[in-house]
């Protein structure tokens, strides 16, 4: 399959500005076949200098030296020139196909079974990876050498965010979507719903509480601590908190919930709320967010409040600014703009997650708030981490590393996802079990072969190729094999055992 | 002169892995590199500084011919140059020779059995278990799988416009990740949402991804997010009973005809095959019998996704040429947004080398991949006696959309009423919808 193509430094000229052309010539011990990477193995390979894929303006107008960027608009502009019929036409070839390979050897895409179709894909390519990128985005600082990929980007950059329950950050919808529906903060709140057997009595104080109580729930912006590890539904840590607030709870959460419509209006409040709500933060509580710390009562009621602010409430005709403030209050059907109160969500990334779920997963619509706020059935693990969501004391934290039960450092392959702190941890478990393995296994191919085969690895023996083959053979391979499937598994950790196995085996070479 | 040459450029390419070699060497050089037989010096030579994707398919076919000829001698020294170059944190073209390196030993540790860890008729790899929040993530690391979804739920939901009652049947490796954007969508459908049912089959081929929780636990999670979304939901898993080893089945789809109470006439039925069809044997025309059957039944319609290539040759050259310059594809895509030694991509990675061990390693009834490319497939189809449904215009431009807001590289394009994934031009993944019968109704 080798193909010899040769670049030359393009003249401009009004043909076109291809300058080089190579055809594909075929080693002679091998079959003509079709390449399956390359459309048509009848092309024309072609391959351009690095200075004519960069240059902006190749195709030249012979009769006022004009430039232009594309080969259509050239002819576009010289039927302005009102030519003769006869030097309209092109040089009249064109039909067969032409791919354009990378002029960067190193490239990917400088085999001519990968070629290019078309000359704007190979201009862009060696823009992208082998130029300068020049392009630069204000808001991320990701830096593009190809103007349209940074248009692109622009269009996209900040706009649109969508945020699980459990904290996780999507771009795109579909993701956001299909991750949610498996998310284990859905799922926890389910099966939290299903325990409930509090009912909470259609109250009429809601609209009163609406004026007394405002709730502002702040954002927590991306840049906030990293978000927590999807937690159980929260409350029930909270039961020991000051009791003042729970009566006051079940109201406003009856308040919020019975306003609960279907799922479309959930679906698109949510939306409309997370896209928003990234977009605005809200001022007031700025100051609350950063001592969530000390202060457990403002962090309960924030708790709440966040449980309340679920934007389920909200039906999308909701045309009122969607600050959050707004969101929120918009809780009771006769108030879109009741006054919220300021609190600060100190817990809000782990807190509005299981909030925002959790009012509209089962309940049937006529019936009343079944949601409860004091768990007294969570597991043990749920109740320790959701106190080092808190962080409210010291102690509890060194409480949970004691037990062993504090969420590890979220390993490397789970820096995107949110799991459950107990799903990272079989994930780390799994992880070194795999490690361990590997490397026993690496340990016995070690010992296996004695020394002297470390000179016969290919299995030559001493005193010639095909004697000794099948043995030392078995030998190569399961020293080679060992090594690779010792190295060549799961993660960054191996890679490294994949290095060193190449020193300490210098059969491998 | 020519030996100097020789070891020269072994010591370069040693330069790559480790150091300890020149010694060693000089003294076997003697007999590897002056033996008679020597077809792969021009390749190496060829190679000099050049480790770009031409080399090393030139050094795997050499290999192949090897095994298949059983010359060990050469297999063995190719094989040593190979795991020169190859490196699963290297450039693309090296990863994906890593894999490639691996599948061949796997291969020729069956012609040659080792007392060691290569099981007879099992894959070297150990299987890496996800949880559902991973596969989530994994599916939609790159357009791969999400453009089939895309495509598939588009045109399952057109189909079913004005249905109250739909039933899916849903044959697929990637464990349900499809539905929850579909169940999305039939939430805001303007007439409501229909009634929906799922029903997976118990049993799967044993390929990558894996989950870490049983398929029960996979549809209650689904269950749960319709029930959120206030869709009336059902899950079913039909026990099938494949009478075959883990790696391959065989078991007759036929059965499918006789669960009269899986299927009730008041329902819309919909088939979904995505990444399926392939895993179908060989023999006794498995594919067509299991194609017969889903007519039979009668969908409304049939939704069918796989990757475009043809990997199901009987010459293990012609495979490995064929998977190399289609595996590339993802390796590249991985490459242009993921780090070198990004878990992610090492796992992604790990995966598709799944794959190539078992498209390359394995003959008769052990390679159960047996891809066909999308233009075949759909004569098979047509000579059936289904007819293709052409993609409406919304699907194709949420498609589109889809892949725009993914790397620059990915594209959509259409041939005949199929709808192509490709990379940088290259055909990946085809998805096609069909009826099974003319327009009745």
């Amino acid at each position: 399959m080798a193909v010899s193509a040769t670049s030359v430094e393009g003249t401009e000229c009004s043909s076109g500005g291809n300058q080089i052309v190579a055809a594909p010539e075929i080693q002679p011990m091998k079959k003509k076949r079709n390449l399956p990477g390359m459309p048509d193995p009848d092309a024309e390979v072609i391959a351009l200098s690095p200075t004519t894929l960069l240059a902006t303006n190749r195709f030249v107008c012979e009769i006022c030296n004009k430039g232009f960027q594309r080969d259509q608009n050239l002819q576009l502009h010289r039927r302005g020139h009102n030519l003769p019929w006869k030097l309209k036409q092109r040089d009249g070839k064109e039909i067969r196909k032409r791919v354009y390979v990378c002029p960067e050897k190193s490239c990917i895409h400088h085999d001519p079974s990968r070629a290019l179709g078309d000359l704007t894909g190979i201009k862009k390519h060696f823009s992208r990876k082998h130029g300068e990128k020049k392009w630069k985005c204000e808001r991320c600082s990701k830096k593009y050498a190809v103007q349209s990929d940074w248009k692109a980007h622009m269009k996209t950059c900040g706009t649109k965010e969508y945020r699980c329950d459990c904290g996780t950050l999507f771009s795109r919808r579909d993701s956001f979507i299909t991750h949610r529906a498996f998310c284990d903060a859905l799922a926890q709140e389910s099966a939290r719903s299903q325990t409930q057997n509090v009912v909470i009595s259609n109250s009429d104080h809601h609209s009163h509480r609406q004026e007394t109580a405002k709730v502002e729930v702040t954002v927590l912006p991306p840049s906030c601590s990293p978000p927590p590890p999807p937690l159980t539904p929260s409350t029930g840590v909270l039961s020991p908190v000051p009791s003042v607030h729970s009566s006051e709870v079940p109201e406003k959460a009856t308040g919020v919930l019975q306003h609960q419509k279907g799922a479309v209006a959930e679906a698109e409040a949510a939306e409309k709320c997370l896209a928003t709500a990234t977009a605005t933060t809200t001022t007031t509580a700025s100051g609350g967010s950063t001592s969530s710390g000390n202060n457990i009562v403002t962090d309960n009621t924030g708790v709440f409040a966040s449980i309340f602010a679920s934007p389920s409430v909200l039906p999308p005709s909701q045309s009122s600014p969607a600050s959050y403030s707004n969101l929120v209050c918009g809780v009771v059907e006769t108030d879109r703009n009741a006054k919220v109160e300021p609190m600060s969500l100190s817990l809000s990334s782990s807190l509005y997650r299981s909030s925002t779920a959790a009012p509209s997963l089962f309940p049937p619509p006529d019936q009343t708030l079944h949601r409860q706020y004091v768990q007294p059935a969570l597991s043990a693990t749920a109740l320790l981490q959701k106190a080092a969501q808190m962080g409210a004391t010291s102690s509890n934290t060194s409480f949970l590393h004691a037990l062993g039960l504090a969420p590890p450092p979220p390993s490397s392959s789970a820096d995107q996802y949110q799991e459950t702190s107990i799903g990272q941890w079989s994930n780390i478990q799994s992880k070194q079990e795999r490690n361990d393995n590997s490397g026993i296994g690496r340990d016995q191919m070690l010992m296996g072969p004695p020394a002297p085969t470390t000179l016969d690895f290919l299995g030559l023996g001493m005193g010639g190729g095909t004697g000794g083959s099948s043995g030392g053979y078995s030998a190569f391979l399961s020293s080679l094999g060992a090594s690779v499937s010792g190295g060549v598994s799961f993660g960054g950790v191996q890679n490294k055992e994949w290095d060193d196995s190449g020193d300490k085996k210098p059969a491998l070479l | 002169m020519y030996r100097s040459q020789v070891i020269s450029q072994i010591d370069m390419k040693a330069e790559l892995r480790s150091n300890t070699t020149s010694i060693s060497l000089s003294n076997q050089s003697s007999t590897l590199f002056n033996s008679h037989q020597n077809p792969f010096s021009g390749a190496l030579k060829g190679c000099l500084g050049n480790l770009d994707g031409a080399c090393i398919e030139k050094l795997l076919l050499h290999c192949a011919n090897a095994l298949e000829n059983s010359d060990i001698n050469s297999a063995q020294q190719v094989m040593w140059v190979l795991n020169n170059v190859a490196s699963t944190s290297g450039d693309p073209n090296q990863r994906l020779a890593s894999w490639f390196l691996r599948a061949l030993i796997s291969r020729s540790s069956r012609v040659c059995p080792t007392p060691m860890n290569f099981n007879g008729g099992r894959s070297a790899f150990q299987r890496r278990l996800m949880s559902v929040t991973e596969l989530a993530g994994y599916v939609d690391l790159i357009p791969w799988h999400r453009f089939g979804f895309c495509a598939s739920n588009s045109a399952i939901f057109k189909a079913i416009q004005g249905c109250p009652k739909v039933h899916i049947l849903d044959f697929s490796i990637t464990h349900c990740m499809q539905w929850p954007t579909l169940i999305d969508a039939l939430a805001k459908r303007t007439e409501g949402p229909p009634s929906l049912r799922i029903s997976v089959p118990s049993w799967r081929p044993s390929v990558p991804p894996f989950l870490n929780v049983l398929t029960e636990e996979v549809g209650m999670r689904l269950t749960n997010f319709a029930n959120f979304r206030n869709v009336p939901f059902e899950f079913n898993v039909i026990e099938v009973s494949p009478s075959m080893e883990e790696s391959s089945f065989n078991f007759n789809y036929e059965f499918l005809l006789t669960q009269t109470n899986l299927f009730q006439d008041d329902e819309a039925l919909v088939i979904n095959c995505q990444n399926w069809l392939r895993y179908m044997p060989d023999q006794a025309s498995s594919k067509d019998s299991f194609l017969e059957v889903i007519k039979s039944l009668n969908p409304h319609v049939l939704t069918i996704v796989d990757e475009d290539s043809d990997l199901g040759s009987t010459s293990l050259a012609s495979r490995i040429t064929t998977c190399f310059n289609f595996m590339w594809i993802p390796f590249d895509a991985l490459e242009t947004f993921l780090p070198k030694d990004s878990c992610q991509r090492m796992e992604y990675e790990a995966d598709i080398g799944h794959k190539i061990e078992n498209i390359i390693g394995f003959e008769g009834r052990q390679r159960i991949e047996r891809l066909e490319s999308g233009a075949k497939f759909s004569q098979r189809m047509r000579n059936l006696g289904f007819y293709s449904v052409p993609f409406g215009e919304d699907t194709i431009s949420e498609v589109k959309f889809l892949l725009d807001e993914h790397a620059s590289g990915w594209g959509m394009k259409t041939e005949d009423d199929m709808i192509v994934l490709t990379w940088k031009g290259h055909n990946s993944v085809y998805a096609t919808a069909w009826f099974p019968y003319g327009f009745e109704d």
